[in-house]
């Protein structure tokens, strides 16, 4: 369906004779890649504070071989802050998150062009080694995949090829502080030898989240957590998300929007790989700037 | 949906007792071909079962006489006369006439055999083995030099295959003459011809001789060029595997590789034979029939295999894996080492497993290779000339003696054991490494 | 054209709950505003009947405002909605709220009928009544069309028109101090009419709710306890922001 026919009329909405301005700006998104050289302006609050920001993107493009995935894409993401991504499918939002620790390098015709800056530091420096990048932003993934190995090794795991402990019992409380935060120690502690693959699916979304925060990363990005997970055990995972914000900072993709709503403190909208709105996860879900953030939480298109 | 007359009319205007009195005659075709459809199946499957079926009772019902071997009991005197020596020492027993004290024992049984003929007919009876029978009794114990002893000695595989038959109520004189006949029955009324375990099939090597001819040559061969062949093939393979599929970056080159080892898969296996030939022995002047060539080539024709398997097994662990080890910060190599290969483990084994299974029924590329020679000695290492179980059988079904035929369905079952043995190992291997995760 | 865009949605089915909640909502305003028509001709025409059906019609408003709320209650159970259908939803409650008290106080507009058609004699004040009704009435169309139409400037215009009933009530109020000092006897009479004109420009306090709520839904902003003027500069700001 064509865009611009579709999103036209829900403009009306906003003010009765303001039509011209709006026109154009759905046609500087529906036109091709020649928008990234004028740069498109993301509407909303997407920049913070210079000394609050843990993540400084910008102009950040990606490209899948020829054709680019994100365009020019500025966003400051917050120390211990919930930022929440939401968007169509395809429109480049997990394609950006996996940017933030460079799991991107993977995909070999993959590239990431603009600058991401990591309290000051360049991550895509060719020097940088992402080893310890990967160390100190984690990532959780959208089926649970913990290693099959025991409950205990999985969250041993990290420590272990990082070097960070020395003795077996550091070890230990490592493993167990992990698992505590992420609210699991009592549900496992009696059977930590057992594999971890024999956990039900919300358990072992939290097991890679203890896994994630054994090695104490700054950045904790979570790339559609729940989607296999029943209501419950997003509940937990969700709560969990909610008392790890307090020592980390969060990237979030979500495909639910109410998960958007409830977990985080502010929600970025991004549509056909733009960066369309950043704003208050309040104001994004009850009265969204952009047009197009407003067809796309209201359900009607997606 | 009409909801005017949900009773009697569809949307199509079809009543619906129409519809019904239709769908039930289509559903009886259906269930009619249903039926056909899985008898054919089953009819396929039965004829399958039946072939194999009668391959093995053929080979069963063929090759398990050769378990057994027939043993003529004669009283032997350690003559020294006969003997032509004084006393027991490892000169002596070289020159020592052993043959002759066993014609002696086979005159003193059947006293009427007169004349040069008869005489060299009665003694062809007895195996040659006898001799060296007689010889290692002696070896071991001196003492028995001028006493006289009941010996079970081997019988040649004419008597063999005549008795065997004799008792099988399907009498098979073959190349015996009559008076050789009367001979035997004499032997065997007199209770001297037995039937027993045929230990000697399974402890030495090849003879031209059937009544000692063992396969215990061919089964070393074939373990030690198997050795060679999954010493090579396996590290080869599952380290070509992990590179094409972890490292290699998909273009024109790579992509010619893969199609050169897909055809690799479908060549002919005597054609690597002949490259085994040409470079092995001919450029690297490697000696011929030993099982290291033997390994080589057959490498070459495993190879294919193991890496299209492996990387089957390496592209089946999960991506998600992956990814959970360099979202950890795994580095490549670590996460190929600690989590990919210890998943696609089992399915790396089987596949070395079928293809060792396939290299263990290989013939034609090790004919190339010399190893098709008629070799006596049990090889004692890789070095060593040896055969392989299925050049022996090869060999042993163009020999014409009788005796050989049962020996040839003997080795069959033995190269089948041996491969049902290793595909069972495969499945088990899976089934227990997979039981970890 | 519908400016809401209630049926874009994916499903069908939530364009139409969406549709039907407006469209009820509308269908109360109606029925409302008759009561409201119909509880101050009773008055003029001190028809003791016509109040009497006022009274009892007021009973459908009440199972309206119910089944209305219960209807919303259920689109927020189900689909969680967002942003202008969140507001939407939200406003209609709201607005259900208001028609109810409207229909309460033409109710009350009635009862005051029915009494005042029991006296023999003439009511003074009935001229006041007439010209607030009048007044009263009109704005309250003018809400429910702002509501149908989503119409913001409309919205203002209710805004202002309920300062101008404040204005009438205040005047009439003091005629009719004026009537009662001048008759002590006719205090009783009189006091009826005050509460008649007491419920009216209430009613004109609920319209000017729903207009807030027009407001509320179209710009996302809550605009009780602002002031006209601000509210204007906002949605000056907002359309142009909006078009950069």
């Amino acid at each position: 369906m064509d865009m611009t026919e579709q999103l036209e009329p829900i403009s009306a909405l906003r003010a009765t004779n303001e039509q011209p301005q709006e026109q154009s700006m759905n046609d500087a998104l529906n036109s091709e890649q020649s928008t990234s050289q004028e740069k498109f302006n993301t509407v909303g609050k997407p920049l913070l504070n210079g000394a609050k920001a843990k993540f400084k993107m910008r102009d950040v493009d990606v490209f899948y071989g020829e054709k680019q995935a994100v365009f020019g894409v500025d966003l400051d993401i917050g120390k211990n802050e919930v930022i929440a991504m939401i968007g169509p499918s395809g429109c480049g939002k997990s394609t950006f998150l996996r940017c933030l620790n460079r799991m991107n390098d993977t995909i070999e015709i993959c590239k990431v062009k603009g600058s991401i800056e990591l309290d000051g530091m360049d991550i895509y420096n060719s020097k940088l080694d992402v080893v310890p990048l990967r160390a100190r932003v984690g990532m959780v993934f959208q089926k649970p995949n913990p290693f099959p190995k025991t409950i205990y090794e999985n969250v041993a795991y990290g420590p272990k090829i990082h070097g960070l402990v020395r003795r077996r019992s550091e070890m230990d409380e490592i493993v167990e502080t992990s698992l505590r935060r992420a609210g699991l120690w009592n549900e496992v502690k009696d059977r930590l030898h057992q594999p971890g693959t024999g956990l039900s699916g919300g358990q072992q979304q939290r097991l890679c989240i203890a896994r994630t925060i054994a090695v104490s990363p700054e950045v904790i990005l979570m790339d559609e957590p729940c989607s296999a997970l029943d209501p419950i055990a997003t509940a937990k995972i969700e709560e969990l998300i909610a008392e790890l914000s307090q020592n980390f900072t969060i990237a979030i993709v979500t495909h639910s929007m109410q998960q958007a709503a409830r977990v985080s403190s502010r929600t970025a909208y991004f549509h056909m790989g733009k960066l369309i709105e950043v704003n208050p996860t309040k104001k994004v879900f009850t009265n969204p700037e952009h047009s197009l953030t407003e067809a796309y939480i209201t359900g009607r298109f997606g | 949906m009409n909801k005017s007359s949900p009773d009697t009319s569809t949307s199509n205007g079809l009543s619906h007792s129409d519809l019904a009195a239709a769908m039930e005659r289509n559903l009886k075709r259906r269930y009619r071909s249903e039926r056909r459809f899985k008898a054919f199946g089953i009819a396929s499957i039965g004829v399958g079962l039946l072939a194999l079926l009668v391959l093995f009772t053929e080979i069963i019902g063929t090759g398990m006489g050769a378990f057994r071997q027939t043993y003529v009991t004669l009283e032997v005197t350690y003559d020294t006369e006969v003997l032509g020596i004084e006393a027991v020492t490892p000169e002596s027993l070289a020159l020592a006439n052993f043959d002759g004290i066993v014609r002696r024992a086979l005159l003193n049984q059947l006293p009427e055999v007169t004349g040069r003929t008869a005489k060299r007919q009665l003694y062809a009876l007895i195996s040659y083995a006898a001799g060296y029978q007689l010889r290692a009794m002696l070896e071991q114990d001196p003492s028995l030099l001028g006493e006289t002893r009941k010996v079970t000695m081997l019988a040649d595989d004419d008597l063999d295959t005549y008795v065997k038959s004799v008792r099988a109520d399907d009498p098979f004189i073959g190349r015996l003459s009559e008076p050789q006949v009367e001979w035997i029955n004499q032997l065997e009324a007199q209770g001297l011809v037995e039937l027993k375990f045929n230990t000697n099939f399974f402890t030495s090597g090849d003879s031209s001789e059937p009544e000692q001819a063992g396969i215990l040559g061919a089964v070393m061969g074939s373990l030690f060029t198997l050795i060679v062949t999954l010493a090579l093939s396996f590290p080869i393979g599952v380290a070509a595997a992990i590179y094409l599929e972890e490292y290699a970056s998909r273009n024109r080159f790579t992509d010619f590789i893969e199609v050169n080892i897909n055809n690799l898969a479908a060549v002919p296996s005597v054609i690597f034979g002949l490259l085994g030939l040409a470079i092995f022995l001919n450029f690297f002047h490697f000696p011929r029939s030993v099982p290291l060539v033997g390994g080589l080539v057959l490498t070459l024709m495993t190879l294919p295999t193991i890496i299209i398997s492996s990387r089957a097994a390496i592209k089946s662990v999960p991506p998600s894996i992956r990814e959970a080890a360099l979202g950890m910060g795994a580095s490549k190599m670590q996460m190929i080492l600690q989590h990919v290969l210890p998943l696609a483990m089992p399915g790396m084994l089987t596949g070395a497993i079928i293809g060792m299974a396939q290299a263990l029924g290989e013939t034609a590329p090790l004919l190339m290779i010399g190893m098709v020679a008629f070799i006596a000695d049990v090889p004692g290492g890789i070095t060593d000339p040896a055969t392989v179980l299925p050049v022996q059988i090869f060999l042993w079904a163009d020999s014409p003696e009788r005796a050989f035929v049962e020996r040839t369905s003997a080795a069959i079952m033995v190269l089948l054991a041996f491969l049902i043995t290793m595909n069972t190992m495969a499945i088990w291997l899976r089934k227990r490494l997979e039981r970890r995760w | 054209m519908d400016k809401l865009q209630l049926d874009q949605h994916i499903s069908q089915q939530f364009n139409a709950d969406l549709e039907n909640l407006r469209t009820e909502l509308l269908e109360m305003g109606g029925m409302v505003e008759k009561q409201l028509i119909d509880a101050v001709l009773a008055i003029e025409t001190a028809d003791a009947k016509l109040a009497e059906k006022v009274l009892e019609n007021e009973k459908g408003v009440n199972d309206l405002e119910v089944s209305i709320d219960a209807e919303c209650t259920e689109i927020l159970a189900r689909r969680q909605p967002a942003a202008s259908d969140l507001r939407l939803v939200l406003i209609v409650s709201k607005a259900v709220r208001d028609l109810e008290r409207m229909g309460d106080e033409a109710a009350k507009i009635a009862r005051m009928a029915l009494e005042l058609s029991q006296e023999p004699a003439p009511v003074h004040g009935f001229i006041e009544l007439r010209h607030l009704a009048e007044n009263v009435q009109k704005m309250m169309n003018d809400a429910l069309n702002v509501f149908a139409r989503f119409d913001v400037n409309g919205a203002i215009k209710v805004m202002r028109e309920d300062k101008k009933i404040d204005r009438e009530y205040k005047s009439a109020m003091r005629e009719m101090i004026t009537l009662m000092m001048e008759d002590p006897r006719s205090i009783s009479r009189v006091l009826n009419v005050i509460w008649a004109l007491r419920s009216l420009e209430r009613i004109g306090d609920h319209a000017r709710n729903i207009a807030e709520h027009v407001i509320y839904l179209v710009h996302g902003r809550d605009v009780r306890h602002v002031s006209i003027k601000q509210i204007e500069k906002h949605i000056e700001k907002q359309i142009d922001t909006n078009s950069l």
